[in-house]
């Protein structure tokens, strides 16, 4: 018996997540993305792999998201409304509530702004998410009677899961991305020890290893209270919040895109920043800034430039379940998302005197307000900028970052006299090497196969899992087939721990009667003790 | 009795009934039942059909109490212990408490591996303490139990052994080491709770491993530390908590591992190595992921509790090398911007005692983080991180100097911390005399400069400047740097500044040796020459931080400065006393603020006074007291706080901006009622005011009640008029007693009253402009608490009640209540009343007199029978009971009662609760 891995997509690349899995004899489809990089066939998974005879509906158990962002959600309505595909799809709550945000936000820009041909439309968009079933962490849904699937709490973004998969007795896990270490706003991914034959992990950055974050956070709040108590401005150029409201968005520069702060160079993916990925470190940064506001007891205000509504963090307060254990341990006594110190921003305080801190878009100081600003307050010593990790040539963003220049031309007519001072920061969501190592080293599966991430450091990673760990590991390139074989079986219902040396016989192990009585919790009984929970004899027969 | 058991063993079927087990259990413990019955009571209960945990613990009985049957009951108990229901854990328990020497090894070993999964459980875990069994065995049961196929088993067994580990010499190392690496083995199993367990024996067997072998032992250190390093990234949150803990632990572990768990790269073959022998070098190759940043990962933990722990495994570790210890303080610097108080007092305490150890080399690149955290808005923070700067050596002048900065800062911020700060400040100058030398001429210029009054005079800024320089010399004989003046200046602010110094010396101490070192030495140091102090200072080899090194004190008072702060908790015996005196320095110093607080309140700074206030209480409350006297010196002060805060909040309504909004005037009437109450309290249940201080109080009262007749009364005017007179009087007489000038307040409201009464009657024609233009005049007095004044308390105990047993009762017919009651400090003047409430509002009086009660002294213990009389109706019903004390100092009633106090009462302790049941229920 063997588990069969068909890789559609984010093969050896970032973009357009897709694996179809064959395990005991159920296909299922993990992520259904498309790729931002392309604007032809390539954009979506080769979808014919799967049936040569575009009959989806016998050839798919489900498809299953694990996340909104579009490399990972994109081709999901054109699959599903153009394609054919009737089956069930699964996804979390936050994921069903985000996604068609996403997909309409992404055919407005292409359609409405850049005039491409249309793909799908809104309608299709709404009859996809009603074939949509949203699952909660943790809850255990029988597809079919064979076929049992799960989700874990992944981090990466609001909703992002993790989702293991059992079949007879074959299991695996597929991870979407996710993210080892915690932020302020989300958790760390968080799975249960399980006895796996496969695990399909993504490997974005497969061979950094992240510092503490505690260093950058540090640098970032001194610079950011050194500036303001001595009287400076801080400007914080953020991606936009709002749905496809920045006129920037959609801008093509070089040969590299942006859709709401999602930037792709050359197929590559560079700001993990989309809608909600930019309103992460949106609310990261705020929310660090808030606590330390509160903690010093700080008074200068804290600005959002009109552009940049509060609109998406109204979700992160409905989905407060989803973020990281702080928020949901003291949300009943003050939201966090409920920022105290944060106050709208109106253009006629540009060059009131006093401190006071400003986050206003677009994020590389491509145009827009944050460029205005800039144009204000980049002439004084006391001011600072603070940049995001990266930015893309051409813009101010990446000029500041490159070089000491003082002086910057924004164009012919203008010249900025640079005299602030600028600092870099970047925050990111997805787990480092060492994070998808200790996460493989902690599920100990019998297989693992990496997928969306540069085929050089997938190399060196699948090397690593290789020696260190002893598992097999590989790396296929997209539409490429890998069979992990499953020899021996194992069952549930005796621990791996037993080993024959010693062994504690008893052959009512998997016995119990699951008892619920009205208005009582479920309990879990022996057999034995049911009759006498009844009050009934025993009948022999 | 044979005859009606009879008729249950015919029908075997039917179970036991209640009833009759009652009287089964009846003729058990009677020692006279005959054999013949207890014989075939034991076949009926190990015949009966159904065993329920009563026919278990009647077996028990029969064996305790019949010895002649106990084997045949125990062998019927062990034979339940078959039960797969939870009825074998009962049996066990049964067994157990029995504890018969009968339990011998194979069958003790038999009933740890019985078919009932809690019975196992129960055995493993109460094995160890229940039944006496020889370790050998005990350990042979548990290690083979943490194969069994149960989790909770296996965490059972294993929590077993951590406990064996605690109390058994096991002088077999491969025993030792098997234990060990089966824990290990269990690191990868399935279920949360087996692996937390398996931590807890691996750190524990790991230390008695290490231990065994001393050649090795650095050897199996690091193994243990490598693999408990493993475990942080568990994806259990107590897993991760319980390896930290484990962490704590370690003896001793190479630099090199300590340094690796610090950073999540794998550190390579450079120089680190070259300090590693051989074996250490192998085993680090081997080890070095494993323990890759773990302890980072402890402290970036989403969970609060792991990141506590893995500070406090800091706290250990630390100690185990210096070079650690110093890349551990980057990251610990770093958990001060934690979200968590909890996790930020944790850093600074490990912080703290890296400092009391030497260890804490603080850098310019810590110093934000730090010193930030001084101006944090948790008070626990503040007085953390000055903590550790009272004991901490700084590196350099510049440090130095930031501290000052950020302590003076600190002091802006937050007007509650003065005392600690001030002390702050005297250890710094004590530790640091050589930076203090450096800042002196600076010092001086704006310490004299506000002297003379040139400056805005920030007091609390140059009291903290006279206390560094003041306390330099402490220790240390070269004075030359520091002008006499600044001591002559220091003597000035004498009152505020000592408690700084409280922990080496007293006030007059502190005079004295400031008075001595005020005499111009012969060269006259009035103004001083930098260069000088450079020169001088040139002659001071290198600084002496810590006190406790041989400073050498030259003059006579050198003998009067007491004992180090170290040795301060050696005095247990005066420990009382000194407490006291540190409480009343404490409560006087708390005392002296609010006449401050008043102005403020006049210039409209209400908020500001308001959170002061709160802060005041909240340290008050948080205060741990043992000694009685303290008890009531705290009572008065919180009681006259609350006093104050309800005044200030009333007086708020007072001002023009809050005027007259119809919300308001509910509010304020609430308030002022609330306040009325207070005051009565403060009048009636604390004794021992001088008659200075009783006026103060009746004053407070007449503002209360001015207040009232000027803003919210209608409708009792007459009444609170009438008080408002009654009370004058009280003040007017007793101030003709004394030579004591009465406060414009009152001359001016005599006034008032006066013209009220030859113009009319009552205060309704009374104008209320008038008592605006006497509240205007009223402003609060300083208090100082001396030491005579006492609380009066009662303590209430009704015992053998509770709603679940209730006292009998028969409807109509009186009841008794039994009240055990303790009185302190109450003097037969006194009158108490024991006040019953019923539910629906009806209240009984029963008059407590002391002269007829026993018990004499300051505190008295009686028991004391009250009846209550009107028993209801209904089948239960519930009194709440309370002592109170009759408020004589005011001379009219408001409410004629029959038979009952004639004066507002006051609660001497808390409401007690009483249930009665009635007696002839159906």
């Amino acid at each position: 018996m063997a588990i069969e891995t068909l890789v559609l997509g984010a093969g050896q690349e970032v973009g357009k997540s897709c694996v179809v899995v064959n395990i005991n004899g159920k296909r299922i489809m993990f992520d259904c993305g498309m790729h931002m990089g392309y604007n032809d066939h390539r954009q979506f998974p080769d979808f014919s792999l799967i049936s040569p005879s575009g009959d989806f509906n016998d050839a798919l158990s489900c498809i299953i998201i694990t996340h909104f962002h579009l490399d990972h959600v994109g081709a999901l309505a054109y699959f599903t409304e153009v394609c054919g595909y009737g089956g069930p799809v699964y996804m979390t709550y936050p994921t069903k509530a985000l996604s068609p945000l996403m997909l309409e936000d992404y055919r407005k820009v292409m359609v409405d702004r850049r005039g491409e041909e249309e793909l799908f439309t809104s309608d299709h968009i709404a009859e996809c998410m009603k074939k949509v079933i949203a699952v909660d962490l943790k809850q255990t849904v029988q597809v079919d009677e064979d076929l049992e699937i799960r989700a874990y709490y992944a981090g990466h973004v609001i909703g992002a899961a993790m989702f293991y998969v059992k079949v007879g007795d074959a299991e695996m896990v597929y991870t979407g991305d996710y993210n080892m270490t915690p932020d302020r706003h989300l958790g760390a991914a968080q799975i249960d020890r399980l006895r796996l034959d496969l695990l399909i992990t993504e490997s974005t950055y497969a061979t950094t290893i992240r510092d503490s974050k505690y260093a950058r956070e540090r640098e970032f709040l001194k610079a950011i209270h050194k500036c303001v108590s001595s009287g400076g401005k801080v400007l914080i150029p953020t991606f936009a919040l709002g749905r496809a409201q920045d006129q920037n968005s959609g801008k093509t520069i070089g040969t590299a895109r942006e859709m709401n702060g999602l930037y792709y160079l050359d197929g590559i993916q560079f700001g993990n920043t989309s809608f909600f990925g930019s309103n992460s470190t949106n609310s990261e940064l705020c929310i660090l800034l808030e606590d330390y506001w509160e903690r010093m007891n700080l008074k200068v205000p804290i600005y959002f430039s009109a552009g940049l509504t509060i609109q998406a963090n109204m979700y992160y307060k409905m989905l407060i379940g989803w973020t990281s254990q702080k928020i949901k341990d003291t949300y009943s006594t003050h939201n966090a998302f409920d920022f105290k110190n944060v106050h709208k921003f109106e253009r006629s305080m540009l060059d009131a005197p006093g401190p006071c801190v400003l986050f206003a878009t677009p994020g590389m100081i491509s145009g827009g307000f944050s460029l205005e600003v800039f144009k204000h307050w980049a002439p004084s010593e006391n001011n600072l900028v603070t940049l995001p990790g990266y930015c893309l040539a051409g813009t101010v963003g990446h000029k500041l970052t490159s070089g000491k220049s003082t002086n910057i031309d924004i164009d012919p007519d203008t010249q900025i006299d640079v005299r602030c001072q600028i600092h870099q920061l970047a925050f990111s969501p997805h787990t480092d090497s060492k994070g998808i190592m200790d996460l493989v080293k902690f599920l100990s599966p019998k297989h693992v196969i990496l997928v969306h991430g540069e085929k050089p450091k997938m190399d060196s990673l699948r090397e690593r899992i290789h020696s260190e760990l002893e598992i097999p590991c590989y790396n296929p390139a997209n539409n490429e087939t890998k069979c992990s074989s499953v020899d021996t079986p194992n069952s549930t219902l005796i621990d791996r721990n037993l080993t024959p040396e010693l062994k504690v016989e008893d052959e009512r192990v998997a016995d119990g009667v699951l008892v619920m009585e009205s208005n009582k919790k479920a309990k879990i009984v022996h057999r034995d003790e049911v009759l006498i929970m009844l009050d009934k004899k025993k009948q022999e027969v | 009795m044979n005859e009606t058991l009879q008729p249950q063993q015919n029908q075997t079927e039917q179970p036991l009934t209640l009833h009759t087990l009652s009287s089964i259990r009846s003729l058990l413990i009677n020692p006279s039942t005959p054999k013949r019955t207890v014989s075939s009571l034991l076949q009926t209960l190990t015949q009966s059909p159904r065993p329920t945990h009563h026919t278990l613990n009647l077996l028990s009985d029969l064996a305790t109490h019949h010895s002649s049957f106990s084997q045949p009951a125990l062998d019927s108990l062990i034979h339940s212990t078959d039960s797969p229901t939870r009825l074998a854990v009962d049996s066990l328990a049964s067994i157990s408490e029995l504890s018969f020497p009968e339990l011998d090894d194979e069958r003790f070993v038999s009933l740890c591996f019985g078919p009932s999964i809690p019975g196992r459980i129960w055995m493993l875990r109460n094995a160890g303490c229940t039944f006496r069994v020889r370790p050998a065995l005990l350990f042979t049961v548990l290690l083979g139990s943490t194969k069994d196929p149960y989790p909770y088993v296996r965490a059972a067994s294993l929590e077993g052994l951590v406990g064996l580990s605690g109390h058994g010499e096991f002088c077999d190392v491969s025993m030792v080491k098997g234990c060990y690496l089966r824990a290990l083995e269990l690191f990868d199993d399935m279920d949360d709770c087996v692996r937390l367990s398996a931590v807890r024996v691996v750190a524990s067997w790991g230390l008695l491993l290490s231990a065994s072998n001393a050649d090795m032992k650095a050897y199996w250190c690091n193994e243990v530390f490598a693999k408990l390093c493993s475990m942080a990234r568990d994806m259990s949150v107590k897993v991760r908590v319980e390896a930290f803990s484990g962490l704590a632990k370690m003896e001793m572990v190479s630099k090199d591992f300590l340094l690796q768990s610090l950073s999540k790269r794998v550190l390579g073959n450079g120089k680190q190595r070259e300090t590693m022998d051989q074996i250490t070098s192998e085993q680090f190759a081997m080890l070095a992921t494993s323990v890759a940043g773990a302890l980072m990962h402890g402290l970036e933990d989403e969970f609060f509790e792991v990141r506590k722990s893995a500070c406090q495994s800091l706290h250990r570790l630390t100690i185990l090398s210096v070079e650690f210890a110093r890349e551990a303080l980057d990251l610990l610097m770093d958990m001060l911007n934690d979200d968590s108080v909890v996790v930020r007092l944790q850093a600074l305490e490990t912080m703290h005692h890296m400092a009391l150890n030497g260890w804490l080399k603080l850098q310019e690149k810590h110093l934000h983080m730090f010193l930030g955290a001084l101006v944090d808005n948790c008070r626990e923070v503040r007085c953390a991180v000055r903590k550790i700067l009272k004991v901490v050596r700084l590196g350099d002048l510049a440090m130095f100097k930031s501290s000052i900065d950020r302590l003076l800062k600190n002091l802006d911020s937050y007007l509650q911390d003065e005392a600690d700060v001030f002390s702050a400040f005297s250890h710094l100058g004590r530790n640091h005399k050589k930076f203090v030398g450096y800042i002196v001429k600076e010092t001086f210029e704006e310490v004299e400069a506000a002297f003379e009054g040139n400056d805005g005079f920030k007091s609390a800024r140059i009291a903290a400047l006279l206390i560094i320089s003041i306390s330099a010399p402490l220790f240390n004989e070269y004075l030359g740097i520091i002008p006499p003046v600044l001591f002559s200046y220091a003597v000035t602010l004498l009152g505020r500044i000592y408690l700084a110094f409280s922990d080496i010396m007293d006030k007059d101490t502190l005079l004295a040796y400031l008075c001595e070192k005020s005499r111009p030495s012969s060269d006259s140091v009035s103004d001083i020459n930098h260069e000088d102090v450079e020169q001088q200072l040139s002659l001071i080899e290198g600084d002496t931080p810590n006190c406790d090194s041989n400073g050498v004190i030259d003059s006579k008072i050198g003998s009067q400065i007491m004992k180090e702060q170290k040795e301060v908790t050696c005095y247990q015996v005066e420990q009382h006393q000194s407490e006291y005196s540190e409480v009343t320095v404490y409560v006087n110093f708390i005392l002296a603020k609010f006449p401050d607080m008043w102005q403020m309140i006049e210039t409209g700074l209400t908020n500001e006074v308001l959170r002061s206030l709160r802060c005041l209480k909240e340290e008050l409350t948080s205060l741990n007291i043992d000694s009685s006297e303290s008890r009531d010196a705290l009572a008065f002060t919180l009681l006259y706080l609350r006093i104050i805060k309800l005044l200030v909040e009333v007086w708020e309504h007072l001002l023009p901006a809050k005027g007259s909004c119809s919300h308001g005037l509910a509010e304020l009437e609430f308030k002022l009622g609330k306040l009325d109450k207070r005051i009565k309290e403060l009048m009636s249940k604390l004794v021992g005011f001088s008659a200075e201080e009783e006026l103060n109080i009746l004053e407070l009262i007449l503002v209360t009640y001015a207040l009232r007749l000027w803003k919210v009364e209608t409708i009792c005017v007459n009444l609170t008029f009438k008080r408002l007179t009654s009370i004058y009087s009280c003040v007017e007489s007793m101030l003709k007693e004394r030579p004591v000038l009465p406060s414009n307040f009152v001359v001016e409201l005599g006034k008032l009253l006066h013209k009220c009464q030859t113009a009319s009657v009552n205060g309704a024609s009374c104008s209320t402009l008038q008592f605006d233009k006497c509240l205007k005049l009223f402003s609060l007095k300083k208090f100082v608490f001396r030491g005579t004044i006492r609380q009066l308390k009662a303590e209430l105990s009704i015992s053998n009640n509770d709603s679940l047993h209730p006292f009998p009762f028969v409807s109509g017919l009186p009841v008794s209540v039994p009240c055990e009651i303790t009185l302190h400090n109450i003097i037969s003047k006194c009158k108490l009343w024991l006040k019953m409430s019923f539910d629906d509002g009806l209240v009984q009086y029963v008059f407590l007199d002391l002269d007829h009660l026993e018990g004499y002294g300051d505190v008295r213990s009686f028991a004391f029978v009250a009846p209550f009389y009107r028993t209801p109706k209904a089948n239960s019903f519930r009194l709440k009971v309370c002592i109170s004390l009759e408020c004589l100092f005011e001379s009219v009633c408001p409410v004629q009662r029959y038979g009952g106090p004639k004066y507002e009462l006051v609660p001497l302790c808390k409401e007690k609760q009483v249930y009665f049941s009635n007696v002839n229920k159906d």
